[in-house]
């Protein structure tokens, strides 16, 4: 059962990476650009309740709030000042290239204040849902694995049902789509933004706090998370949510069955390898094109 | 005459912040061996002064970076070609020097050439697979580069793993007598000596008319294409810089530092060089090596500063970019450029009114513009040629045959036969979606056609690229106007003047043809009467202003057949007479196929006109027929 237990592992993982690809994708889509701060915000909120629970010893659901609200509140005022600036100013910032190192800047910056605050070791938000594993037969999965296949498939299915079937989720794509035109037709784009990009930093803190008892979280986690899900979304097109979230889980059953079955040191690999051939092989099918040149 | 003086009495450049320099016709030597000067000079000194010290060692570090960052400000940040490949390249370089050494006791100098050209190869071969892609797809695709080569080094245990590689020797070849101070000084020099290297070749491509190519490549691949650019070439070309620059920053890194630590080729490191680049200034060389300065001195600075660096860097790039989006470089020119004009306020009180006044007597009609332009170059054999005037009569120089094009199910082109003679000025007409501007993209190479063939002078050219239709003699211009923002007009129009398919990207290091490409573009806008704009930038023009910059850009390389996309479209009454006036002028001269919608201005100055519908020729006549055609009524009129 070494195949089913592998697997299970895989979709894990992979719904970790499905969410950040679905939060990637949705503010790409509403703003035009790729947030490679959305797995530091995952970080502060594992290691923010970590912190407070632990260290400061307020109560779990105060350490949780307080953490998520900071976290709103720290991406409200970044979108205000920053993003202000750098997207409604005077000289509009030119191309995906400029806006993407703003949340490149953004990344360092939380490492950064994750480093002071909570130092370098590795720490996880207490789990939520303590016990055994859940077993059937000789397969198992972690309690903690269950909680984030369901944040998964909740974060997923709403983001779905508000795109596809809300007129939020019709304004938000087309102030993606052609932002001039968006805000010619009544529809204000910067608030569409805004919404999205404190939402998916939210969701991002909730996710990690759920997940960290998995893996555990440093102060550096963040990148590579953020890293993973910019992979998944890339594979979805940046644009397509949905695809973004099949990518992500994907990537991560790829990533498990190459680690238990081809080897567990070159495993990452082989998958990164996998990957870069898919790109250069079929970009047109995988929405790159799109993605770029509109 | 309103119009072309006007542009005459709005002279005043508008320079670009970030490009000043490159801008401006540089005819000065000095312009690309000034930055090489100055850290040739300013690194010297400070290795001198400082080369057994802690900041000598720090700076010594950061020029190992800046060798890197300087490749970086050419192929990232000047042509836009965003591959995450520099931190694997330059653990290539350091590794590989330090395999050398340890296990062949091979000295750093020697191995570094060796390394160097395996480096080369080794990024020639990556690239011609990874350059295949585009953009974000790029990106990407080399990001999986840094992800694979730390899984890689992290386990391969004849690198050290994750313990590192130590060196025994340095880079100043030495024994065990010699003294660390000279190890030290003599090494810094040579790090500085292949930075200066670093830096006179990135900028002088920049400033050849090769980085005039790489601009336009950086802006849009599809415009370059046309323009004659071989994007493919062009692409891999800068790969293979890129990757060399970085494997010679870790080659002098090994050397220097005697030691290559594995996270030298993780990706904290790629984006710790990405964020040196842009915080200096993505598209200046100079910037690039500042920003690695910058980074480096904070990292080294043993304070609050160095532990807290990630914030530091953080809040340091938000604001740099918040200012300007050129880096420290474009913050520097746009205050040079401000204490410029407050030193010219002053002493050009006299001057406006007498330029004015030259520029006004510089801009003739357009109507006399193009009589002027089509009298200086009509070859007197031309004459009888352009007497047959009829299509059917010798052989075509431009076929197209039975041309079809599918889009998934929908036909856009079926069974398109078309004949065109050296000279002469064609319309083709039809409602939307006849399938007009894709007919001039399967002409100009950048659709193929599902069937049939192009021939041009008896040449099948169906399989060419767009890049080799353009010296094959096609030109064309854009339905939406493609000139590249941020340049002036003579580069705009220069670009289709380079001839340089054939050079390779080092080639003009030595000696630019810029001065001649730009000298050709002027002669060309002079012609049209224009020279009054040409050293404007182009997004500051109105559009009549911006079309008349694209015809001269499709006209300046003397096309023999010359593909026009609705060149009225946008423009008033008056300005389509003048651009009637204009156009006839090129019929003279030579083969134009006019996409438009004005049938007034297709009937005044086409001599035969073809009408698609539905992707099928319906009509083929003269002017007269035309009007009179009750298909075309029907179809265009409506009556």
């Amino acid at each position: 059962m070494k195949f089913g237990n592998l697997v299970i592992a895989g979709i894990v993982t992979g719904s970790i990476y499905a969410v950040f690809a679905v939060c990637v994708a949705v503010w790409y889509r509403v703003s035009n650009i790729l947030n490679l701060a959305v797995g530091d915000f995952a970080m502060v909120g594992a290691l923010g309740v970590d912190n407070l629970y632990r260290v400061k010893g307020l109560p779990l659901w105060a350490a949780i709030v307080t953490t998520l609200a900071v976290v709103g509140a720290f991406s409200y005022l970044y979108d205000q000042v920053v993003l202000r600036i750098a997207l409604d100013g005077r000289r509009q910032m030119e191309g995906i290239v400029v806006t993407f190192f703003f949340t490149f800047a953004l990344s360092f910056f939380i490492d950064g204040v994750a480093k002071m605050l909570f130092g370098t070791d590795v720490h996880a938000a207490p789990a939520l849902w303590n016990g055994a594993s859940l077993s059937w037969g000789s397969l198992h999965l972690e309690r903690a694995g269950l909680l984030v296949l369901a944040c998964a498939v909740i974060i997923g299915g709403a983001f779905w049902v508000y795109i596809r079937y809300t007129l939020g989720g019709k304004a938000l794509e087309a102030s993606g789509e052609n932002a001039v035109g968006a805000r010619i037709a009544g529809i204000d784009t910067k608030r569409y933004r805004r919404l999205i990009f404190v939402g998916t930093a939210v969701i991002a803190a909730i996710f990690g706090i759920v997940e960290s008892p998995i893996t555990g979280y440093t102060y550096l986690s963040g990148a590579t998370i953020s890293l993973t899900g910019f992979l998944a979304a890339a594979y979805g097109g940046f644009r397509k949510p949905g695809r973004a979230l099949v990518a992500g889980l994907a990537i991560g059953v790829l990533e498990a069955l190459l680690g238990g079955y081809v080897s567990a040191e070159y495993g990452d690999t082989v998958l990164y390898a996998i990957l870069a051939a898919l790109v250069l092989a079929w970009p047109r099918g995988l929405g790159f094109e799109s993605a770029v040149t509109q | 005459m309103t119009g072309l003086s006007g542009f005459a009495r709005r002279t005043e450049r508008t320079g670009l912040a970030g490009l000043d320099g490159l801008t401006g016709v540089s005819s000065r030597l000095p312009r690309s061996l000034t930055p090489t000067a100055v850290v040739l000079v300013a690194g010297a000194v400070i290795v001198l002064v400082y080369g057994q010290q802690y900041t000598g060692s720090v700076f010594v570090l950061a020029a190992c970076y800046a060798i890197v960052t300087a490749g970086m400000a050419v192929q990232i940040g000047f042509s836009q070609q965003i591959a995450f490949s520099q931190s694997v390249f330059m653990g290539v370089g350091a590794y590989g020097v330090a395999m050398l050494n340890t296990h062949f006791a091979m000295p750093v100098l020697v191995a570094t050439p060796i390394v160097l050209v395996g480096a080369g190869l080794t990024a020639l071969v990556l690239g011609s697979v990874v350059t295949r892609a585009s953009g974000l797809a790029l990106a990407v695709a080399t990001l999986m580069l840094p992800l694979i080569a730390a899984g890689y080094v992290s386990s391969a245990g004849y690198l050290g793993g994750v313990v590192g590689a130590p060196l025994t020797g340095t880079l100043w070849p030495s024994s065990a007598s010699t003294s660390t101070t000279v190890i030290a000084v003599a090494g810094g020099l040579i790090v500085v000596i292949f930075l200066a290297i670093a830096v006179f070749v990135a900028s002088r491509i920049l400033t050849s008319d090769i980085g005039l190519e790489l601009f336009v490549l950086g802006v849009d691949e599809r415009t370059a294409a046309a323009m004659g650019v071989r994007t493919p070439r062009r692409k891999l070309e800068l790969f293979v810089l890129g990757c060399v620059f970085a494997a010679l920053g870790g080659a002098a890194y090994a050397g220097t530092q005697q030691f290559v630590p594995e996270t030298l080729v993780d990706p904290t490191s790629e984006l710790a060089l990405l964020i040196m680049l842009f915080i200096g200034g993505r598209r200046s060389v100079i910037g690039a090596v500042i920003g690695a300065l910058v980074i480096q001195y904070l990292q080294g600075a043993s304070n609050w500063v160095s532990v807290n660096i990630l914030v530091v860097e953080g809040v340091l790039l938000t604001v740099v970019l918040l200012v300007d989006p050129e880096g420290l470089a474009g913050i520097v020119n746009t205050g040079m450029a401000w204490l410029r004009r407050r030193r010219g306020a002053a002493s050009a009180a006299a001057g406006p009114a007498a330029s004015v006044e030259a520029l006004a007597g510089d801009a003739p009609s357009a109507a006399k513009a193009g009589g002027q332009w089509a009298a200086g170059h009509v070859a007197p054999a031309a004459a009888t040629a352009a007497a047959d005037g009829g299509v059917a009569a010798g052989t075509p120089l431009l076929e197209v045959r039975g041309i079809g094009k599918e889009y998934g199910g929908l036909t856009v082109l079926d069974d398109v036969t078309i004949r065109l003679p050296e000279r002469g000025l064609f319309g083709l007409c039809g409602p939307n979606g006849a399938g007009k501007t894709t007919l001039l993209n399967v002409i100009g190479g950048s659709v193929a056609p599902s069937r049939g063939t192009v021939i041009l002078d008896g040449e099948d050219i169906t399989r060419r690229p767009p890049d080799e239709r353009f010296y094959l003699g096609i030109s064309r211009t854009f339905q939406a106007v493609h000139l590249i923002k941020g340049r002036t007009v003579l580069d705009n129009v220069a670009v289709a003047c380079l001839a340089s398919h054939t050079s390779s990207i080092v080639t003009r290091v030595m000696r630019s043809k810029l001065d001649d490409a730009r000298d050709k573009a002027a002669r060309t806008l002079s012609d049209l009467g224009m020279r009054g704009i040409q050293d404007r930038e182009v997004s500051s023009l109105t559009l009549e202003s911006q079309r008349m910059v694209e015809l001269a850009r499709a006209l300046a390389p003397n096309p023999r057949v010359l593909l026009l996309d609705e060149p009225a479209s946008g423009l008033s009454e008056e300005q389509r007479h003048r651009l009637a006036e204009l156009l006839t002028a090129f019929g003279e001269r030579t083969c134009v196929l006019l996409v438009e919608h004005d049938l007034d201005l297709v009937a005044q100055v086409s001599e035969r006109i073809f009408v698609l519908s539905s992707g099928r020729l319906v009509f083929d006549g003269g002017p007269a027929d035309f009007r009179a055609s009750p298909v075309v009524n029907s179809l265009l009129v409506g009556r």
